[in-house]
């Protein structure tokens, strides 16, 4: 009686274990396909002088010739350090407005729905149109921006070909963009977090500050740490925005290393030197996210 | 129902794989002649903007005639030139007929993009501008047919020039043109004497290689070895230095409406982005040929930016796409793409006292299109590019002296041209 029963178990637990690999088998599948398979070759590709219109056939092992070039490449240098410059700026800005915002709205005790949909938008539009609108609108010759600074009698700029305000315009649009997903994420969080506790804060005497810092910051951590790994890793891609708005320059100072990579690997077609950049892209990312992945992990 | 669920799904996962694989198998000779009555369906990829534009608006005819039906894709620049390259390695190609720069000329012909147009029995006639079939040959063999007129001309406001005392045939020299900046801006400190093109490094460096060539100098010598670190580099960017100090810099669109806007006095633009009218606040003269006006006459400094044709090699329908070639290159058709903003590299249309009561501009591109320059044919220009044009963004945005930006540019451009 026991062993049957205990055989009962067993199969069971058989089928729920073949259920999940049944599960999960597509998924495995799509995720080998759609991403192991790519990185693979683009890890081999990288140690090959292979040219797109040469041919795999022509294409021969350089070993570690293209990461050497990349490394000594004064552009490459100068892009890695926009793309860290740019990605630590954008996170902490992007964070800070956000996280303020979403404080403000989850206090209201009105409007919460209309301003939530509001602030959405900018993150809901792709990132081509963005750059596109604002192209218009920082235009050094008509657009609106410079025409409202000149009837106020304030000095006017050439946005994005200026070496003082080109990397600072590009900082500006992108966290306009993103600042609301950051504010989504944490608004989301500060919903989660009970007002018994608050209460508890008030009684005890805290004030603003105190219960934001006391209550609010240790339940949203987790969400914060979160989302500072996702803006990472997204603004550590930044492309469309620079590509559109300046092309990397003006004199390189906008110029992030998927520019890089898209001038010197993409445009020549000279993939293999373009692999290398791309590989080394992925392992700046996975040192700069590592530490918000402890975080998250807890 | 777990084992059922996971069978639908594995199922669906399989269909689906295997739907994506699917193969569609269509005999074809190339003549595109179906023999069903189906339309034969070509694809081209081109320059978007009047380049391609006006090569679209001459279809329809061919397509009646020969039971066609188009897709046409509108590209930018480099997605032009990634979408040709790409569709290149595969066995049979989507693409019938290609728009080309001829900068990617020595690429595609190195690497067999191109079908030889000679060998398919395609050949130039008298009537094509000679200075604009160069790029389109390799030896005797022709690989591309010149469509678009492309050449850089100096656009001025009618009203600042005539303000700094010239009139558009007074332009001599470079020296006339610093003249007329420096007086714009005297009279006008907020205007612009003269405009440069930023943005990327390939605008950067086609726009000063007029000024180039009218200081005696080039970009590489007779056996492709860089000359960027040269007297005569120096001296062509001083002056290119001191125009941009009378101006700024500003993208295409922005120059273009800052000079008819009455901002500007002067920038160098190529025909498709502006077509003047005889009334309009703006026109173009070809880019004078001397330093000063008693120094020695270049002959030719415009850059040649024409916008050729080609059918890819692996076209679908070869054969069918050379006659489209034929058809769009012919006088009649060249003619009638005047009306939709095209510029036909044919000396008959050009000069067609027709055409030039309306668009009286196109005598002066056919002037530049017989004394304009190519960029030099060779298969790393685009890395050459980004390398010279980023050093010279240097030089004008002050982050680097001439010296170090050229000596570097050198250094770099010989390890390039090395391999």
């Amino acid at each position: 009686m026991k062993r049957n029963e205990i055989r009962k178990l067993n199969s069971a637990q058989a089928s729920t274990t073949r259920f999940g690999i049944g599960m999960l088998t597509p998924t495995m599948i799509v995720l080998l396909v759609m991403t192991a398979y790519p990185l693979i070759f683009t890890f081999v590709y990288s140690f090959t002088d292979y040219n797109y219109l040469k041919g795999t056939e022509q294409a021969s092992f350089i070993l570690f010739d293209n990461y050497t070039k990349l490394f000594k490449n004064g552009y490459f240098q100068q892009a890695v350090w926009n793309t860290i410059k740019f990605t630590i700026l954008a996170v902490v800005l992007e964070m800070g407005i956000g996280l303020l915002i979403a404080v403000f709205i989850n206090t209201l005790k009105r409007g919460q729905k209309i301003m939530r949909t509001l602030l959405l938008l900018p993150y809901l539009l792709p990132a081509v149109t963005v750059a596109l609108s604002w192209r218009m609108m920082l235009s050094a010759n008509y657009g609106i921006v410079n025409q409202f600074l000149k009837s106020v009698g304030l000095p006017v700029f050439n946005w994005f070909m200026d070496t003082k305000t080109a990397f600072g315009t590009i900082l500006v649009i992108d966290v306009w963009q993103n600042v609301p997903f950051v504010f989504l994420l944490l608004y989301a969080s500060l919903q989660s977090v009970s007002e018994n506790q608050y209460e508890a804060a008030r009684i005890d005497g805290a004030g603003f500050l105190q219960q934001f810092w006391y209550v609010t910051l240790p339940n949203i951590k987790g969400s914060l740490a979160l989302c500072a790994l996702l803006r990472t890793i997204d603004t550590f891609r930044l492309f469309e925005k620079v590509n559109v708005l300046t092309g990397g320059g003006p004199a390189g100072t906008t110029t992030t290393i998927t520019q890089f990579l898209y001038n010197y690997g993409i445009k020549p077609l000279d993939f293999g030197y373009g692999s290398a950049g791309a590989i080394v892209m992925t392992v700046l990312v996975l040192i700069l996210s590592s530490f918000y992945i402890k975080r998250a992990m807890g | 129902m777990k084992k059922l669920l996971t069978l639908v799904l594995a199922l669906a996962m399989t269909l689906s794989l295997a739907a994506c694989g699917g193969d569609t198998t269509t005999t074809d000779d190339g003549s595109g002649d179906t023999g069903t009555g189906e339309p034969t369906k070509m694809t081209l990829i081109l320059r978007g903007g009047a380049y391609g534009e006006s090569l679209q608006a001459m279809l329809e005819p061919f397509a009646e005639e020969h039971n066609v039906e188009f897709e046409v894709l509108l590209q930018s620049f480099d997605d032009l030139h990634t979408g040709i390259a790409l569709d290149a390695v595969n066995e049979t190609g989507t693409y019938d007929l290609c728009m080309v720069d001829g900068s990617w000329m020595a690429e595609f012909t190195e690497n067999g993009v191109l079908a030889n147009l000679s060998e398919m029995g395609y050949s130039f006639d008298d009537d094509v501008i000679p200075a604009t079939t160069t790029i389109c040959m390799v030896d005797d063999d022709i690989y591309l047919a010149p469509y678009y007129g492309n050449v850089t001309v100096m656009m001025y406001n009618k009203e600042l020039l005539s303000e700094a005392g010239y009139a558009p045939e007074d332009i001599d020299s470079f020296a006339d043109l610093m003249d007329i900046a420096q007086k714009t801006k005297d009279a006008h400190p907020d205007k612009n004497g003269f405009l440069v093109r930023g943005g990327s490094a390939d605008n950067i460096l086609s726009d000063f290689l007029p000024h180039l060539v009218v200081h005696g100098g080039w970009v590489v010598d007779e056996n492709n070895n860089p000359t960027v670190d040269t007297p005569e580099f120096k001296a062509a960017m001083e002056e290119y230095l001191a125009l941009y100090n009378l101006g700024s810099s500003l993208d295409k669109d922005d120059i273009v409406a800052s000079v008819t806007a009455g901002d500007t006095a002067l920038a160098q633009i190529w025909p498709g982005w502006y077509t003047p009218t005889a009334d309009g606040p703006a026109d173009y003269t070809t880019i004078p040929t001397k330093l000063t006006d008693d120094g020695e006459d270049m002959g030719a400094v415009a850059l040649q930016g024409v916008w050729c044709i080609g059918i890819p090699d692996n076209a679908p329908h070869k054969e069918l796409a050379l006659e489209l070639l034929e058809y769009v290159m012919s006088p009649e058709v060249q003619l009638a793409s005047i009306e939709q903003n095209g510029v036909p590299c044919r000396f008959s249309c050009l000069t067609d006292p027709t055409v030039l009561e309306t668009y009286p501009h196109l005598e002066t591109v056919c002037g530049a299109l017989q004394t304009g320059v190519y960029r030099p044919v060779i298969e790393e220009w685009t890395q050459f590019t980004n390398i010279l044009g980023t050093e010279m963004d240097n030089i004008i945005q002050g982050t680097k002296t001439m010296d170090e930006a050229l000596s570097y540019a050198q250094e770099q451009l010989e390890q390039l041209m090395a391999g």
